[in-house]
């Protein structure tokens, strides 16, 4: 309980975050702990308890949100390598209003950046929101979730994409970035 | 190392991760060319303002609560009684007035200095009436040493080319809330690295207005010079009696190395 206190505000956000049924976080948060509680003769004093503890959130929320996401993911080029995924978005013009301007959309988008974090593919979402929410390295990342570095860093760019793209959509729809800067 | 090259590796850069020859690379390119340092600029600046409104917490404590009594790990929740409730809200209510009332006659309190906390914990580290914990001059072992002692992330301490040179490291505590610290020499001057979590900062409402503002702080502290700055999660405090400047080159060297791991 003493380790698990400082977590309590990142774990139950990277949850709020990550699930689609936001009346499910009590629940995933219950058995995260329980299984945790339960195995935790397995954790060694002095290791990384919090990416210990994480994996036990990640894995309850990928069970809750298991029957809302059916759904692919193709609009962007799997096939590439990070860098050149990376590049590719480098080319989109439209991002450049978007960063030397952030605060025009970031002030004011909460439920648009919670649908698009919800929108992501499920291990790009929890990249970006261990990331961001964790602070987690990217070796720490691959433990938790069980997958490659490699998978973890072009995850993390495509994420990065993503909510740039929404933003960036939702920036113009809502006239906050204006068209003469969409010219420019 | 060229633009293009340097550009698609802005992740790698911006996370602090891939090998030291990248890192070493991407800065040299960024010092000569204007362009790409604006842009990687301009591109961390909205990353870094996108991770802190991912990661804005609202108070979670009735979900935990809920949640801690349902796996058996803490008290029921108690059930709503609205006429309890009501007496204890009045009572509240008149409490507040009458503190509201008599605040209205004493002077504002200026709160708690982060520059006196970390001016007072670094001479105890150098009088040795704080020992410390964990003695070593590798930045490898002591970033290893942090690591899983404190529940928030630490980085790489900064090395000999910030000026830094890493002497040992420990666990503390700021104001009840968990802390890590470094501790090493800038030339002949011992210097001590203070590492706190970012909502601990609300203690200390002189240096979380001017953080908010400028993003960078500097405050003398008695005899010593202390220069603090945000990162990622964390406040990071440098304090020493030595000049302001290789404080600020300390404290911006702090997470800019990529993992050991």
């Amino acid at each position: 309980m003493r380790l698990l206190e400082p977590l309590q505000g990142a774990l139950a956000g990277y949850c709020r975050r990550s699930l689609h049924d936001r009346n499910a976080i009590a629940d995933v948060l219950q058995s995260a702990v329980a299984n945790s509680y339960c195995d935790f003769h397995l954790y060694a004093e002095g290791t990384n308890f919090r990416a210990w503890m994480f994996q036990y959130v990640h894995f309850e929320i990928q069970n809750a949100n298991r029957k809302h996401e059916r759904t692919s993911h193709f609009d962007l080029p799997v096939e590439l390598s990070v860098e050149d995924v990376w590049e590719l978005a480098l080319a989109e013009p439209l991002f450049t209003t978007l960063i030397q301007a952030p605060d025009q959309v970031l002030d004011r988008c909460d439920q648009e950046l919670a649908s698009a974090v919800l929108e992501l593919p499920p291990l790009e979402r929890a990249v970006i929101l261990l990331r961001s929410i964790g602070e987690f390295k990217y070796r720490e990342m691959s433990d938790i979730l069980h997958v490659p570095i490699g998978t973890v860093m072009s995850c993390l760019a495509r994420a990065r994409i993503r909510l740039r793209q929404k933003l960036t959509q939702h920036g113009y729809a809502s006239g906050w970035l204006k068209q003469e800067e969409r010219q420019a | 190392m060229n633009c293009r090259e340097a550009r698609q590796h802005w992740n790698l850069y911006h996370d602090s991760e891939g090998d030291a020859e990248l890192h070493f690379r991407i800065s040299e390119h960024l010092a000569v060319c204007l362009e790409c340092a604006e842009w990687f600029r301009l591109q961390s600046r909205f990353e870094g303002l996108l991770s802190e409104k991912l990661a804005a917490t609202k108070s979670e404590s009735a979900v935990w609560h809920a949640a801690l009594a349902a796996a058996g790990l803490g008290k029921p929740t108690p059930r709503p009684r609205r006429l309890w409730m009501a007496g204890v809200t009045a009572t509240a209510m008149a409490a507040l007035l009458l503190l509201l009332w008599l605040n209205l006659f004493r002077p504002v309190p200026s709160g708690l200095d982060l520059a006196e906390v970390s001016a007072n914990w670094h001479e105890w580290l150098q009088s040795g009436e704080t020992p410390l914990e964990f003695t070593s001059n590798s930045d490898q072992e002591v970033e290893s040493y942090l690591k899983g002692r404190v529940p928030f992330p630490v980085r790489c301490p900064p090395r000999k080319d910030a000026g830094f040179a890493v002497r040992g490291a420990g666990v503390s505590d700021v104001e009840g809330r968990p802390a890590a610290y470094l501790n090493g020499m800038v030339g002949n001057v011992p210097v001590s690295i203070l590492v706190i979590p970012r909502d601990s900062l609300s203690a200390f409402p002189v240096q979380h207005a001017a953080l908010r503002q400028h993003g960078i702080m500097h405050a003398p502290a008695g005899a010593y010079a202390m220069v603090l700055r945000e990162f990622d999660q964390n406040v990071i405090v440098v304090v020493g009696r030595t000049d302001p400047g290789s404080l600020e080159r300390v404290v911006n060297a702090y997470g800019s190395y990529p993992d050991h791991d």
